[in-house]
């Protein structure tokens, strides 16, 4: 039992960063990212070259996966998604270039990395064994260090002056713009933060799972998942999601575990239930 | 009106003249399942562009051509029917699994809906893993060609696997399937209904104080897309001769939508185009080798910047300029 | 005069909080009957319950006996009662005929089929509508944007055609949302003329509006409501000498008010 809560902890940690980024996206322009799982891919990538190959520390290789999707993030908003956005008459229309962008990514990801999966050697060694708990001391660190960047983001959008411009962007864009925030400045900002976190995430989890070149479309759905059980657009709601599904993940896998893939239809069999209940998922606010 | 009938004999002159005696001449047999797949695919696409022409961005077109491909090969294999019944049938099974499907979830809107639709597809490729009659990863294989189709003793279609090449005639059927659709989907646009669904798509709160069900229609017209993707996915297995839980997944789905978009959601032929467009510009990159996937979505990338509002836009900005 | 419209004991609690609270009056046919009161006295509540947009908590409306509350709206709109919105609630990619030829779906003779098959009961109906289209678009001055695209038109001539969608239905209760907001003097004085032709037409209309000086002029009865509750009713000049009625809007200050 403790092992399962654990287990959900640790996965809930990580899946709540990824589910946060592409709420962020949504939130600020309404836009579903579905290049988000490509851009955790590159992050994986990218820590993997720095750190995994070029044998350089494996902070400085997260950091630069981060900040290598920010720019990457930031010219997507600029140069593709703003002028889509302008000359569109449907609003849809961005669902298409995100998923042209995610094919994209994954030709780019596929020419400069290959289809092998690829691991690093472990950050930190040895395995936690108490209190009923098995877990390698590389996941705690991973999940440690996931909590804390949730925090740190949460405390960024709270108390810094973008933060609060991109809250008060995803509330009433109209009214933001009245109130004289630069709302093309901050949705650039915010495209590219929530392309940052996706980055790092990616290059946290490689250390632990590896990263290949064909994941980025699942972990897509799996964020709209949790962003879909907590709420799009709202931060709350997708930190609520993605330790949710990362429970559910957790309590399945162990009770199901004879079945397979079993897990995850009854959790998406769950989720259906769950939204023709809730539209909104528990936090969202209505017309997504 | 006489544009019209030009525009309508052109079209037919294209699919049941031009193709096949071009296919002939130079002896590229191999396109006849490049342009069969194109008019199947676009049927299915079709069924996408109605849901969203009621405001709807549906990702869950894969979900019903799988289910209809599964239930048209059970129907064969298991129970010995002949296709050409299985394929209406499949049709309706998915008409009516979309109802119990489409009750609670078209109630969802925007991104909500679109990512339901999405994680459908996904469902329904785990339920066709762990199902006892759908035979799991392996799918089910070696499905017999279509027999012939004796309507009161007249044989309306003939025997495939007594020609000498079924893959004429299969390109045959699923062009007679296209235009059907197409020519029906052309008639509800441009009848009341197509008002009808209009006004839903623009505004649902308005639709309904002027006594529109709009639940009942959604219903409607997400069955009616979902029949297509049924019958698309159906016949697509007939051709193939074989049905696994990958032959339609999240990246199909995803297709059909893009194929609507590209073509423009605002025009009915906008799908066929779409779907002709990117299936025939997949294939025609095939030669590239590894770049394939990178100059296919660069080019789709550029010309969502340049025609955001899809590829039958252009006629459009003409007549304005 | 008859009873057409019966609200009686309406309540609508929003979780802890109730908006409209045993709220009850009647609607006689071809009156002008408004509904006023402060800001969030719950009249905006009040109009979406009566049009079947909300369920109730408890109490129901009934129009000729028939209970048409607590179903749907486009059950509401069948039976005969039927709402018009705010000025940006109308089908803004259509034309203004298009607008009001797709409202007149309760008029529909023909079932879904037929209009997909183009039988003649579908062919009659297509072209009764479009005569009863021009029609309204003529009666309601909007005679020279009738093939503009809705989402073009000036603010004006925006409710005029939300009012065309409505009067499109065949209703016999028109429930009009705050027809005058927004609107300057000679703007009012000629929709309050408007609103009268409608009447003259037969119907029976139930408004809910903020301008004073309108509802006075216009309504045959007036119900007041202050949060959430009727606080009175009565003909204009009896609703003017009310010390509740006073009292209810002096306590808000920041109302621009006239009386």
């Amino acid at each position: 039992m403790e092992q399962v809560i654990a287990n959900g902890l640790y996965l809930g940690a990580q899946y709540a960063l990824i589910a946060l980024g592409l709420t962020l996206i949504f939130g600020l322009m309404n836009v579903l990212n579905f290049a988000h799982g490509q851009m955790y891919v590159l992050g994986g990538f990218i820590t993997y070259s720095i750190y995994g190959q070029l044998g350089l520390p494996f902070p400085l290789a997260v950091l630069a996966s981060g900040v290598t999707l920010f720019i990457i993030g930031g010219l997507m908003e600029r140069y593709l998604f703003r002028t889509v956005i302008r000359r569109s008459h449907r609003e849809e229309s961005t669902m298409l270039l995100a998923a042209a962008t995610a094919f994209f990514f994954d030709a780019v990801i596929l020419l400069l990395f290959g289809e092998k999966q690829r691991g690093v050697p472990k950050i930190v060694k040895g395995v936690f064994n108490d209190f009923g708990i098995i877990l390698p001391y590389d996941r705690i660190a991973v999940a440690v260090i996931a909590a804390a960047l949730i925090a740190g983001f949460i405390a960024f959008m709270k108390y810094t002056k973008p933060g609060r411009a991109m809250r008060a962007l995803a509330q009433d864009r109209v009214a933001a713009q009245l109130m004289g925030v630069e709302v093309d400045r901050y949705t650039m900002i915010g495209f590219a933060l929530g392309a940052m976190l996706a980055g790092l995430v990616g290059g946290l989890l490689v250390s632990i799972t590896g990263v290949n070149s064909g994941i980025g479309g699942p972990i897509s759905i799996k964020a709209f998942m949790m962003i879909m059980i907590g709420g799009a657009g709202v931060v709350g709601g997708a930190i609520a999601g993605g330790f949710i599904l990362g429970m559910m993940e957790s309590v399945g896998l162990t009770v199901l575990r004879e079945y397979g893939d079993v897990t995850y239809l009854v959790i998406f069999a769950a989720l259906m239930v769950f939204l023709s209940i809730r539209p909104h998922g528990l936090m969202g606010k209505p017309w997504g | 009106m006489t544009k019209k009938l030009i525009g309508v004999l052109l079209f037919l002159l294209l699919v049941f003249v031009v193709i096949p005696v071009g296919i002939a001449t130079t002896g590229r047999k191999d396109l006849y399942y490049v342009f069969t797949s194109i008019a199947l695919l676009s049927i299915g696409s079709a069924g996408v562009w109605l849901t969203f022409y009621i405001g709807r961005i549906n990702i869950g077109q894969g979900a019903y051509a799988l289910m209809g491909g599964y239930v048209s090969a059970i129907l064969v294999m298991t129970y010995g029917w002949t296709f050409w019944w299985t394929l209406p049938v499949g049709g309706i099974f998915c008409a009516a699994a979309s109802i119990f499907i489409g009750l609670p979830i078209l109630r969802l809107r925007g991104v909500y809906f679109a990512m339901v639709t999405l994680v459908l597809t996904e469902v329904m490729r785990l339920l066709t893993l762990a199902l006892p009659i759908t035979g799991g990863a392996k799918g089910i294989t070696s499905i017999p060609q279509p027999g012939p189709l004796n309507i009161l003793g007249i044989t309306l279609i003939p025997d495939f696997a007594a020609m000498e090449n079924p893959r004429i005639a299969f390109y045959f059927v699923s062009a007679v399937l296209m235009t059907l659709c197409y020519a029906g989907m052309y008639r509800l646009v441009h009848s009341r209904i197509g008002h009808i669904c209009m006004s839903l798509q623009q505004n649902e709160e308005l639709a309904s104080s002027i006594g529109v069900n709009i639940a009942y229609l959604r219903l409607i017209a997400y069955a009616i897309s979902s029949f297509l993707g049924g019958i698309s996915g159906a016949m697509f297995v007939a051709a193939t001769q074989s049905v696994y839980p990958s032959s339609f997944t999240v990246t199909d789905s995803v297709n059909f939508m893009l194929n609507c978009f590209l073509g423009g959601l605002g025009y009915v032929f906008g799908p066929m185009l779409g779907t002709l467009v990117l299936y025939f510009g997949w294939n025609l990159l095939f030669e590239t080798g590894k770049w394939q996937l990178l100059i296919y979505s660069f080019a789709m990338i550029v010309l969502m910047l340049v025609l955001p509002n899809g590829l039958l836009s252009l006629r459009e900005g003409k007549r304005k300029g | 005069m008859a009873e057409i419209l019966k609200i009686s004991g309406m309540t609508k609690k929003f979780g802890g909080l109730t908006a409209v609270n045993n709220v009850s009056f009647s609607v006689n046919e071809k009156e002008i009957l408004s509904v006023i009161g402060p800001n969030g006295a719950g009249k905006s509540t009040l109009f979406k319950l009566i049009s079947s947009f909300l369920k109730p908590t408890s109490g129901e409306v009934l129009f000729r006996g028939e209970r048409i509350s607590g179903l749907a709206p486009h059950i509401a709109a069948r039976k005969g009662v039927v709402r018009t919105f705010q000025e940006t609630t109308i089908f803004k990619n259509m034309s203004v005929r298009d607008n009001v030829i797709v409202a007149h779906h309760l008029r529909s003779k023909a079932s879904l089929a037929g209009y997909f098959l183009g039988t003649q009961t579908a062919r009659q109906d297509e072209r009764s509508f479009g005569e009863s289209a021009d029609e309204i678009i003529k009666f309601l001055n909007l005679d020279g944007q009738r093939n503009e695209i809705a989402r073009n038109l000036p603010h004006g001539h925006l409710r005029a055609l939300g009012i065309a969608i409505g009067l499109a239905t065949n209703p016999q209760v028109l429930l009009l949302d705050e027809p005058f907001a927004g609107m300057n003097h000679d703007e009012t004085m000629k929709a309050v003329a408007m609103v009268r032709r409608l009447r003259d037409r037969g119907l029976t209309i139930l408004l809910v509006e903020h301008d004073m000086p309108a509802v006075m002029k216009i309504s045959d009865r007036i119900v007041v409501l202050n949060f959430g509750e009727k606080i009175a009713e009565g003909t204009p000049a009896e609703i003017q000498s009310d010390n509740k009625v006073i009292e209810a809007y002096l306590g808000v200050e920041d109302e621009t008010i006239g009386l």
